[in-house]
């Protein structure tokens, strides 16, 4: 037993922390909110150059095969620094499918991701279905697909689109271009200041050669690919995690009322130790869940669940405490605190709550 | 990063699932199993049963007689006894005085001591805490005199765990109070049949007897009882305690306990306590982890500090927490007062068999907050070395 990471993962750890640091401050955060597209042009090239775009790709695709350790790292520190680039739709969730897939045009699609020159994104999710994402109102029949896709991520800047829909009676994967006639959309800010869109199709062509898969394999693809978004979201939750108690440390030590640093008052104390014994444990469990997903063990889904349950709840937790120590700077939008809180939220939203994962972990 | 044990640990593991399944003394599973208490008798046997398998110096150096046991190998030790759920070793002999002995003792102390202590020939009791110090330990006014070849105690112990059955007891005193608090302090060996020391029980609110007042009056102690040097006490006494961490998580005794509670409550059909019992799991699973994580950094030569109070936070909450998951499977039941038959009676109320012990032990558990270091103290120590405010 040995819970190390090799000096590769640590190496990777220092260059993403080094990039976070030196080119993805608050302020420069706060520009990417305030542009047109709602991510970083130059910063997405530098993940290319980077190789960041291709880490998770299988070496036949073109990426370095790396597994959910490396993404858990890439995900907490950028979970530290509240990036908001869209990593987790193009690469992890319609980069996964398209990579575990047999689909004929996978590669070029994938080059194109991982070269950062196309965005793509995955439509899940239906306002009429709730986490239950393998049973899809949207469907194809004589070749024209129809029905509408909420909270796609990254919709907007999204060329091309992975829809989950029923076909044939079977749950079906089928790509489609976001200019093809009969798409329309919206974009929606999320509260975590990414965006998502709507998307309706109506009667929308969807030719053979579109269809990623079907049946077993598109319900494999989908839940899988799920499972790792969500195992990466709650890695981006730990950062979060770990970053709250950290700041509100030294806030508490350097803000002084009654003539003295408040981080000398008991209560303060108690309750950052709080905070820092919760991101320990979710630490612990991120442990758990990422190895036994590397393993892909029987048990992973359980894990990842035992995992988002724990950020949803304790996450929140945190951040909320890290405003409430934070004073009125917790609750200023100028100030960075509260974002985390802000961002908590939309973790604990996406992908099943709290109370989901505590009822999946369960059965 | 790999989560297995390597072939050795497991070969080990099987060889205490081994003990475990033949040799663990039968009468005293048997008691276990059932929630009933046992007498000094069964606690002799037990612990004599692990000497004679080698193991009662299970976190010793073999020089003294112990094991010689890596970090795994403890771990894996008090995982498996924990889910085999047999009694939690008796931490004072064996793993508080003996360590202070073989650091600090001399080698008359060590021949006269350590022996015995491997073989339960002697059980050992502490005497640290007094009604008026239990965190502030070191404000303690037990006194010693020295008195030509003796040291003459007077003053009082309190919270004294199985004093009633115990040989010895090794003394915090005051020999010196002219200083700071922390100076002056001495660490005393005395045989409890000496005259001069009565020992009254304590009850607790479980109905049990398992603490006790120990008081003392002109008790002769002679010098060389004492270890080490006179007035450095303090410095034993914090070496001890920092011996006293192992196995505090109790994650496996806690895994037996979740099984267990998981069988009453899937007979329950009550969806607010399935709720319940998989946040249990989850902070179970996460004490587990969060065990496995230092003892990695530990076996690659780490040397984790205060993070190991989280072990005993978060360990004795979920001890705590699962007993009160226990009362509330209890439903109306826990109306029952406990030990039907007066403390240290295994007599049982009426109701189904898991409600019947289950509010003795949620009242017995309150205990496992306070001692070893209170949480709060905990919380401290975490605040100073981790946080650094």
């Amino acid at each position: 037993m040995n819970l190390s990471y090799t000096e590769e993962q640590v190496m990777l750890r220092e260059q993403i922390q080094k990039f976070c640091e030196t080119e993805y401050d608050f302020y420069k955060r706060e520009e990417v909110v305030k542009s047109e597209d709602d991510f970083d042009a130059n910063a997405w090239s530098l993940f290319a150059e980077q190789g960041w775009l291709s880490m998770p790709f299988s070496e036949e695709s073109g990426g370095f095969g790396f597994g959910p350790v490396e993404l858990s790292i890439l995900f907490e520190e950028f979970g530290k620094s509240l990036v908001i680039e869209p990593y987790l739709s193009n690469v992890v969730l319609a980069g996964s499918v398209l990579d575990k897939s047999n689909f004929e045009r996978k590669v070029e699609l994938i080059e194109n991701i991982c070269s950062g020159s196309m965005h793509v994104s995955l439509a899940y999710a239906e306002a009429a279905h709730s986490y239950e994402y393998l049973k899809p109102d949207t469907n194809v029949s004589d070749s024209k697909l129809n029905g509408t896709k909420t909270l796609v991520l990254n919709g907007k800047n999204a060329s091309k689109l992975i829809v989950s829909c029923v076909m044939n009676e079977e749950l079906s994967l089928v790509l489609v271009d976001t200019t093809a006639d009969g798409v329309s959309f919206n974009t929606f800010r999320t509260i975590d200041e990414k965006t998502c869109a709507e998307f309706t199709f109506e009667n929308v062509s969807i030719q053979d050669s579109d269809i990623i898969a079907s049946g077993d394999e598109a319900k494999n693809l989908l839940t899988e690919t799920i499972n790792l978004a969500t195992l990466c979201i709650s890695a981006e939750a730990v950062g979060c995690m770990v970053s709250c108690y950290n700041k509100t440390v030294q806030y508490t030590k350097e803000r002084e009322q009654f003539d003295q640093p408040i981080s000398n008052f008991q209560v303060l104390q108690h309750r950052m130790v709080d905070m820092f014994i919760d991101s320990e444990l979710a630490k612990s469990l991120l442990f758990k869940a990422m190895l036994e997903v590397d393993a892909d063990s029987e048990d992973k889904f359980k894990h990842v669940s035992a995992l988002k349950a724990h950020v949803g709840k304790f996450g929140k937790l945190s951040a909320q405490n890290a405003v409430q120590l934070h004073g009125g700077m917790g609750v200023s939008e100028e100030m960075m605190i509260g974002h985390y809180l802000k961002k908590m939220v939309a973790i604990d939203a996406m992908f099943g709550n709290a109370d989901f994962h505590l009822k999946s972990f369960s059965k | 990063m790999d989560i297995n044990f390597s072939k050795e640990d497991l070969a080990f593991r099987d060889e205490l699932r081994e003990w475990l399944a033949n040799d663990y003394p039968k009468h005293v599973k048997d008691k276990m199993d059932k929630g009933e208490h046992l007498t000094r008798q069964d606690m002799v046997d037990y612990h004599k049963a692990l000497s004679a398998k080698g193991w009662m110096g299970y976190n010793w150096p073999v020089e003294y007689g112990g094991t010689g046991w890596s970090a795994t190998q403890l771990y894996l030790f008090n995982k498996e006894f924990g889910m085999a759920g047999c009694p939690p070793l008796l931490a004072f002999g064996v793993s508080m005085v003996a360590p202070v002995i073989w650091t600090f003792g001399n080698e008359e102390q060590k021949k006269r001591f350590l022996p015995d202590i491997l073989d339960f020939n002697t059980w050992w009791c502490q005497g640290y805490s007094e009604p008026g110090s239990g965190s502030d330990l070191a404000s303690l006014k037990t006194k010693a005199v020295k008195d030509g070849d003796h040291y003459v105690v007077n003053g009082s112990k309190t919270w004294t765990t199985l004093a009633q059955n115990a040989d010895w007891i090794f003394l915090l005193v005051r020999t010196d109070s002219s200083g700071k608090k922390q100076e002056g302090i001495s660490f005393l060996l005395v045989d409890m049949k000496t005259p001069g020391i009565e020992v009254k029980p304590i009850i607790t609110i479980d109905g049990d007897h398992e603490v006790n007042s120990v008081f003392f009056t002109d008790v002769k102690v002679p010098v060389e009882n004492l270890v080490g040097e006179e007035g450095k006490g303090w410095t034993y006494a914090k070496f001890l305690l920092a011996h006293e961490r192992f196995g505090i998580a109790a994650v496996g005794a806690s895994m037996r306990a979740l099984n267990q509670l998981k069988e009453v409550v899937s007979e329950l059909n009550n969806s607010d306590l399935d709720k319940k019992v998989a946040e249990m799991e989850i902070a179970i699973s996460a004490l587990e982890m969060t065990e496995l994580r230092l003892l990695s950094d530990l076996e690659n030569g780490g040397h984790p500090g205060a993070e190991s109070s989280i072990l005993k936070i978060k360990g004795t909450e979920i001890q705590q927490g699962l007993t009160e998951l226990f009362v509330e499977a209890a439903g109306e039941y826990a109306l029952m007062y406990p030990g039907a038959g007066g403390y240290g009676s295994n007599d049982k109320p009426s109701g189904p068999e898991h409600a019947a012990v289950s509010l003795e032990r949620f009242l017995n558990f309150r205990k496992t907050s306070i001692y070893g270091g209170s949480n709060e103290i905990q919380k401290n120590i975490i605040s100073k070395f981790v946080l650094g405010v």
